[in-house]
């Protein structure tokens, strides 16, 4: 077969399962790319070749003898370097965890694993996942397969460069601002944050307790949903986990747009935060085509992006801060500037800040429940610029903030970003889709929706 | 950095009071810019004037552990 890093996960469990691919192959071919690719690309921070060739020899013996373990059976994958994988490090991209071994898989991993899926590695992340990206820690930051000069978006970096660059179909991520739907956009792939408490975070280095999730990355929506189809679940050991039934997000995903109604929140991009040009035009191209397929379309207003961005910086660094002040107090060397400033931030907010934090979050959750009475989905920019240079550090301060992902961290409704078109640079532009809670199913008809309409899978970049 | 707003005793004042003195000795730009950039975001946002308002998430009864 050709092409097999192209190959969805999707499509790769169907070829495997119908013994016309075998996993062998497929991890072969992704190691070769991996090897040819990842040293302009820098998205892993260990690759683990020899485990994953012998767990895609298991699968195949488990393909010839009639045993599939789930629906990933034999497709390979990465994981954030700041969720557990057993037997690897779990380093955080930084010099604090750098020895830091894990001795079991977290919950994520051994639901993927328990599915079929094949760990190819670790993959960078911003430091501790808000870090970034950063030119002065242990391991290079991740890159953009669509121009390597550009920030692939973060906090997960590598899962949103190699999904892209065609490394493998899918990865996870972890978003507590945005961490898995920035490099979603940046790369013009597919990233999901599910519901706040869908899927367990035991065994993921946490950042914000109230604000961490843990989510899919992969090109197409079809994959996502498969992934979340696994991932999904309650887990009584993490305390943030709810207990509700899971979705089949997987079906229905054809199912046309006639009598949805779509919320397009305007004034984030327009008023609150106006976007680059590009940005905008693709996001009223995504409305109309909507409308087009049979979608209403209609105006919402939420609170401010200002307002839930310092709701969600006051929850975020406070608790950050009591995770990081002992190593802040005694090692503040080994983490890298950004890290540090960011992290030490949460020293000087009062306690009060904090409960008034969430004490307004409770309001916004309610401002956007009141707006998803009246509509099923909400449509809003993701991104407001293309990805950035990575080397121009003023141009990543300028464009880190210029988002609208934290609302949906505060209020822990599931959103997907996603492609909305490539700019003239020749960089992915995205747009946001926004469900009710537990309603993944609804978010991922809308977005295969647009992918169906706009071809957003079949755009790839031109790195070979 | 974050334009400095906060005069250098008031940032001493803070890290000391955190126990950052090992970064305010090795990296004090940086302390600096962490309290410049906590400064005032309380402030960007509107809090609840109802006193009856609870935070998220909300205390609930446990069953044990």
């Amino acid at each position: 077969m050709s092409d097999l890093h192209w190959m969805t996960a999707v499509a790769a469990a169907k070829a495997i399962a119908a013994k016309e691919l075998s996993p062998v192959e497929l991890t072969s071919a992704l190691l070769a790319r991996i090897e040819r690719l990842d040293p302009k690309l820098n998205a892993f921070i260990r690759l683990d070749g020899e485990a994953a060739m012998a767990a895609a020899r298991a699968a195949e013996a488990e393909v010839a003898a009639g045993r599939l373990r789930g629906p990933l059976h034999g497709g390979p994958g990465g994981i954030k370097d700041i969720i557990d994988v057993a037997g690897l490090p779990t380093t955080c991209h930084s010099k604090i965890l750098q020895d830091n071994v894990a001795a079991s898989d977290a919950v994520c991993v051994s639901k993927l694993r328990g599915a079929g899926a094949i760990v190819l590695g670790k993959l960078s992340t911003h430091e501790f996942a808000i870090g970034g990206p950063s030119h002065d820690l242990p391991w290079p930051p991740a890159r953009n397969p669509w121009n390597t000069d550009h920030h692939p978006g973060g906090s997960s970096s590598g899962s949103g460069s190699g999904v892209a660059a065609g490394l493998f179909p899918m990865a996870l991520g972890s978003d507590t601002g945005g961490s898995v739907r920035n490099p979603a956009s940046c790369c013009g792939i597919v990233g999901l944050k599910p519901t706040y408490g869908l899927v367990s975070r035991r065994g993921v280095f946490p950042l914000s307790f109230t604000l961490d999730h843990v989510g899919p990355m992969t090109r197409t929506v079809a994959d996502n949903a498969l992934m979340l189809d696994v991932l999904a679940g309650h887990d009584p050991a993490d305390p943030g986990s709810a207990a509700v039934p899971r979705g089949r997000y997987a079906e229905g995903l054809e199912r046309d747009m006639r009598g949805l109604r779509v919320g397009f929140v305007q004034h984030f991009h327009e008023i609150d935060m106006p976007a680059d040009p590009e940005v905008t035009a693709a996001l009223e191209h995504v409305a109309r085509t909507l409308q087009l397929e049979g979608a209403e379309v209609r105006d919402i207003h939420l609170p401010t992006l200002g307002e839930f961005a310092a709701v969600n910086r006051v929850i975020l660094q406070s608790e950050a801060w009591a995770i990081h002040g002992p190593w802040l107090r005694d090692r503040t060397g080994d983490y890298g500037q950004l890290a540090r400033r960011r992290l030490m931030g949460g020293a000087f907010f009062a306690a009060g800040d904090y409960v008034q934090a969430q004490r307004r979050r409770l309001e916004m959750i309610a401002a956007v429940e009141e707006a998803l009475r009246d509509v099923d989905v909400l449509l809003c920019a993701s991104s407001m610029d293309p990805a950035c240079r990575i080397d121009i550090p003023a141009d990543i301060e300028r464009t880190y903030p210029r988002q609208a992902r934290t609302p949906f961290n505060v209020t822990g409704h599931p959103a997907i970003a996603m492609m909305a078109g490539v700019s003239m640079a020749g960089l992915p532009l995205s747009v946001q889709f926004v469900g009710r809670n537990f309603d993944e199913a609804t978010l991922f008809q809308v977005a295969r929706g647009w992918e169906r309409a706009a071809g957003t899978d079949k755009k790839h970049p031109a790195i070979v | 950095m974050d334009k400095p707003t906060i005069d250098k005793g008031t940032v001493e004042l803070l890290a000391r009071r955190a126990g950052l003195d090992k970064a305010l000795a090795e990296f004090p730009e940086d302390v600096a810019a962490a309290v410049n950039q906590a400064a005032g975001i309380a402030q960007k946002f509107k809090a609840p004037t109802d006193p009856r308002a609870e935070p998220w998430p909300p205390m609930r009864a446990g069953d044990g552990l």
